[in-house]
């Protein structure tokens, strides 16, 4: 890889000063140091903001607030993370490797790139990686593509399993910006879909850190699933993945919950289908019209049309194993 | 020379190389400190097809620490390629910068030589290639139709004799291509340590080969090459070639006059050191109303690269396994842009098997015969059935018997998709795979030391296999000396000549060489002993137990000579003897085989077309055990490969860019232990009479060969689906 210098500081002030273009903060670098290593990303210098953000899970009220630095295994084994928002940990455990998990950060693994296998080979054309180059993947090699919110510029998915249960409970990012100023980012606003511009894949404004993410009180934490189909069973990214949270009264559905992974160029809300569930009893009848309602939409590509027949009973699967924890 | 000398006192019958292995202190290819050693990283053309038409080295020359760059511009000389004429005869495969032809994708068109790593990678980056792009083709599926069939190997009988058969089965199979992928990326260090003397440590599953095929390329003497592999992080066959890296490696030393190291790197991994080729493949298979098979018709073709010629052998294993009176096989290779394939553990074989395991199971349900009656009464049990010579040992129908017990083959519901559990169907499956059992001329020493050790020597290379454990348990066997005074050396020319490890030939090759060496070392000791103490004259080895003190007669231990007296009154240090041994007549009288039954119980969900293994039973024929945790390791290995082939295993490919997609870890799924049961393997464990010495026969391959076949056809009974294409991804079971 291209050499660079590595600063360090424990002042998210001081790491705000020092950002610039040629700059890149790492965190637990379980992504950008791949990226690195294949020419992706090249920066001058990377500033190791590790010891510069917070790393505890603190209950606020009754959200939680995770900080930026709390690594992935932390998440997953936070007790109170388990007994109050136990889809983030189901979600976090379904992800990655152990040893990616123990390096990984809250903030990073909201910031990874897509995993789409021509933006990692730069002999090939890519809107993400280079923009106006074009897409080999919406013909190409898509199995893995999205299925919906994609454009012909880009078809990449948004890889975290985190992210899907973040959108799920209506998370917030909360951002520390250039001008020294906070500010607060809701999580379906965080992620950008790819439209003419796939090189940007969110809306964190230039330079700026991300602090903490906060979920709000929420009552799934007691009928909740997360499902993740893939080609293996540990270190493998989604072919679909669905977080599923319901809140029953007795067999009545009072609210519902139901977002993807794999499906995407950012995390995905059924919206329709959450909606649809309002009100109705929990029965297999009823998560299946949910299911019909969510894939009726979807618009596969040339290899990826499985995806239609996986969500749907994806879909049906987790909310039926809410009915079962 | 220091290799498995720290005993595992925990577990005494444990491996030899464990406690190096565990504690890092045993060094794999890359892991050598060599003085003044600078790093070589190496440049892959990035177009499938077309000729080099310049590259600029002025960037890459100003990174700093860049010594030297290898280009097919700039390079040293190599005798053994000097001409087109040498080139071919050579019979290397890909002339590493000795053209400026493109032929895949990811062909190394220059070698970058730096102080560190980090500034090789660096320039590498840096090199600036100009190309001629030519057209190319790497679709495999699309190419195939266009190549005729030719006909491989003998016809039997007459194929239209059964055209009429009441039972046929006909069908097509495709298998994509799957890469090796060792834990250990390929490596080599090359050291000229003279002009006429170089010194290697390579990954390699065979040093005396790669002596013999870089010796003549530098008109080399091969005893002037030592090449070192002691340990070995995996193979799979991947190590049984001489790679382009390795020659690349040493005309690097040549060009900057200094050792350099070259690691491949793991997209490097999917061009540099082979895979097993995608392939198709079309049975047509007959049988009578009573099971009776009645004929095959077994065609295939397999892809390989534009500049070499690989074919994978596919419809050996059809003249292998069962009777049939009426036989044609058939093959044809298809050139693509990729690069060169090679064997991949259970080569060929593993990939027909599977045709024709899946096809006598879909038979099976056509006759309403038990796929495991079918197999039973077709197997051929006694003889060969191409050479018509008797086996010398074949426990194929026990192994079966077996398997069918441990999994409860009889308890299942035999309708398919029958069974099931909420939205999960629950589904059995089985089927047999076979391998030629062979042998290779081997040598091996024991140098027995003062205080009554011994060190039991050979060439051969472990690549995880057992094979030093397997030689220590046999020493001990052969001589008595206990097995904490017996260490092993191997994986260096500089000892007894052995062939490569490979083919399930590793341990039925070595052990004669073991057994005879401990004879031979009986022998000589009894001739010293015989002047102290008269009667160790003219006794034969049976006669002979050797102990941790001296030699003694296995009639009268008592009767012992010591080695301290046996030391001082021949004024001797130490003993060394050596033997070979190989095959000979019996290859004439009889036929070799190991053999395995593979037995599988899977779980499909009917919603997400997930597939998991439930349980996996493996029951195998190689001889004699010599060492049954090494066995039973290596066998669960096998199988977990067998999950990789049939559920996830493949090497994606753009057509349309002519590349290869996803070439790392992440982008190339095999099994992780999520992914498995602990496979439940035994063994008959009976000696082959005539194989050599010990009776064992050699397990390698047969763990994967029918692994495959027995989860697909369990995936059948579970689903009601015949699925024919690998690997069978969730996808497919949905689809």
């Amino acid at each position: 890889m291209k050499p660079f210098d590595l600063i360090k500081t424990t002042d998210p002030k001081h790491a705000l000063l020092q950002k610039k273009e040629q700059v890149q903060y790492i965190a637990g670098g379980t992504n950008l140091v791949d990226l690195m290593k294949k020419n992706i990303q090249v920066p001058d210098t990377l500033l190791d903001v590790t010891e510069a953000l917070g790393h505890r899970i603190d209950k606020q009220g009754k959200a939680v607030q995770i900080g930026a630095m709390a690594r992935n295994t932390t998440v997953a084994t936070d007790a109170m993370i388990l007994r109050d928002f136990p889809l983030i940990a189901k979600a976090v455990l379904a992800g990655a490797s152990p040893q990616i998990r123990n390096m990984a950060s809250t903030a990073g693994n909201l910031l990874q790139r897509t995993r789409c296998p021509y933006f990692y080979d730069v002999t090939t054309a890519c809107n993400k990686r280079k923009p106006g180059s074009g897409c080999s993947a919406y013909e190409g090699q898509n199995r893995m593509s999205a299925v919906v919110g994609y454009s012909t510029d880009c078809v990449a998915v948004h890889p975290s399993d985190l992210c899907v249960g973040l959108a799920a409970l209506d998370a917030e990012v909360h951002v520390f910006g250039k001008d020294q100023k906070k500010s607060v980012i809701p999580f379906e606003e965080f992620h950008r879909l790819p439209g003419n511009t796939p090189h940007l894949d969110n809306n964190l404004p230039e330079h700026a850190l991300i602090t903490s993410i906060e979920i709000p009180e929420n009552p799934f934490d007691k009928n909740c699933a997360y499902l993740k189909v893939r080609d293996r069973d540990s270190y493998s990214f989604a072919l679909v993945s669905v977080a599923a949270a319901l809140h029953l009264d007795g067999d009545r559905i009072i609210d519902a919950r139901l977002a993807s992974g794999g499906v995407a160029h950012k995390p995905w809300r059924w919206r329709d289908a959450e909606q649809f569930l309002r009100g109705k009893s929990a029965t297999a009848a009823t998560f299946g019209e949910a299911a019909r309602l969510i894939v009726g939409d979807l618009k596969p590509l040339t290899h990826n049309g499985f995806k239609i027949d996986m969500l749907k009973g994806a879909v049906e699967t987790a909310l039926g194993q809410c009915l079962h924890v | 020379m220091r290799f498995f000398d720290k005993q595992n006192k925990e577990i005494p019958e444990g491996r030899v190389e464990a406690v190096d292995k565990v504690t890092g202190s045993g060094k794999f290819a890359a892991e050598y400190k060599v003085d003044n050693l600078c790093y070589g990283v190496l440049v892959d053309s990035t177009i499938p097809s077309g000729s080099i038409r310049n590259i600029d080295l002025t960037k890459a020359k100003q990174v700093k620490g860049v010594v030297g760059i290898v280009t097919h511009l700039q390079k040293p000389n190599v005798p053994g390629f000097a001409t087109e004429d040498l080139i071919k005869q050579s019979r290397f495969g890909l002339p590493i910068f000795h053209t400026d032809k493109i032929h895949f994708k990811g062909q190394p068109i220059a070698l970058v030589i730096a102080e560190t790593l980090e500034d090789a990678t660096y320039a590498a980056t840096l090199v600036e290639v100009e190309y001629n792009t030519g057209g190319f083709q790497v679709d495999f599926d699309a190419a195939h139709p266009k190549i005729p069939l030719r006909e491989a190997g003998k016809e039997r009988g007459q194929i239209d004799s059964w055209s009429n058969a009441p039972y046929v089965m006909e069908a097509e199979y495709n298998i994509k291509s799957e890469v090796h992928n060792p834990m250990e990326m390929h490596a080599t260090i090359a050291e000229w340590t003279s002009d006429r003397h170089l010194k290697l440590h390579d990954k390699t599953q065979g040093v005396n080969n790669v002596q013999q095929v870089i010796a003549p390329l530098f008109n080399l003497q091969k005893e002037n090459i030592e090449v070192v592999s002691e340990f070995v992080g995996g193979g799979f066959g991947s190590g049984l070639r001489v790679w382009p890296h390795v020659l690349a490696t040493v005309m690097a030393a040549k060009h900057v006059n200094r050792p350099v190291k070259v690691m491949l790197t793991r997209p490097q991994m999917f061009t540099g050191t082979g895979y097993r080729p995608a392939s198709w493949q079309k049975i047509k298979l007959g049988a009578d109303a009573s099971g009776k098979f009645l004929g095959i018709h077994h065609q295939a073709k397999n892809e390989t690269s534009l500049y070499e010629r690989f074919s994978d052998q596919i419809t050996r294993v059809t003249r292998l396994i069962y009777n049939f009176d009426n036989l044609k096989t058939e093959d044809a290779l298809v050139p693509l842009n990729l690069s060169a394939a090679t064997w991949m553990r259970g080569p060929g074989d593993c990939t027909g098997d599977f045709a024709i395991e899946c096809a006598i199971d879909e038979l099976s349900y056509k006759l309403k015969i038990d796929p495991v009656a079918l197999r039973t009464k077709n197997i051929a049990a006694t003889h060969h059935p191409d050479n018509k010579l008797p086996w010398s040992s074949n426990y194929l129908l026990e192994c079966i018997n077996e398997g069918a017990k441990r999994i409860g083959w009889n308890d299942r519901n035999p309708i398919p998709n029958a069974m099931k559990d909420g939205d999960w169907q629950i589904g059995y499956g089985m089927s047999v795979g076979m391998w030629n059992a062979g042998r290779n001329k081997t040598s091996a020493a024991i140098k027995m030391v003062r205080d009554g050790r011994i060190i039991v020597q050979t060439a051969m290379t472990d690549i995880g296999t057992g094979t030093g454990t397997g030689m220590k348990n046999i020493a001990h066997e052969m001589t008595g000396i206990p097995q904490d005074k017996i260490t092993v050396e191997l994986g260096n020319s500089n000892l007894p000549p052995a062939p490569s490890q490979g083919g399930s030939t590793g341990m039925s090759s070595v052990s004669g060489a073991v057994v005879d060496a401990s004879n031979a070392l009986k022998l000589k000791l009894a001739e010293y002993a015989a002047l102290i103490n008269i009667n160790f004259k003219n006794i034969s080895p049976d006669d002979i137990h050797l102990s941790e003190k001296g030699i003694s007669l296995k009639k009268n231990l008592d009767e012992t000579v010591t080695y301290a007296d046996l030391w001082e009154k021949n004024k001797l240090d130490s003993v060394v003897v050596e033997a070979t041994s190989g095959p000979g007549e019996e290859r004439k009288k009889y036929a070799f085989c190991s053999s395995a039954a593979h037995f599988c119980q899977v779980r499909v969900n009917v919603k997400t077309g997930k597939v998991k293994i439930e349980k996996l039973v493996c029951v195998a024929d190689g001889g004699t055990i010599v060492n049954e945790k090494a066995a039973a390791n290596q066998m669960s290995g096998a199988a977990v490969g067998g999950i990789g082939m049939a559920l996830m295993e493949e090497k994606l490919l753009d057509a349309k860019l002519g590349g290869l997609i996803g070439d790392d870890l992440a982008g190339y799924h095999f099994p992780v232990n999520a992914d498995a049961p602990i496979i439940d393997v035994s063994f008959i464990s009976k000696p082959d009479p005539h194989i050599n010495p010990t009776g064992a026969k050699g397990l390698g391959e047969v763990g994967i060969i029918g692994t495959a076949a027995a989860i697909a056809n369990a995936i059948y009974h579970a689903t009601g689906k015949r699925l024919r294409n690998l690997p069978i991804t969730p996808d497919k079971v949905l689809g």
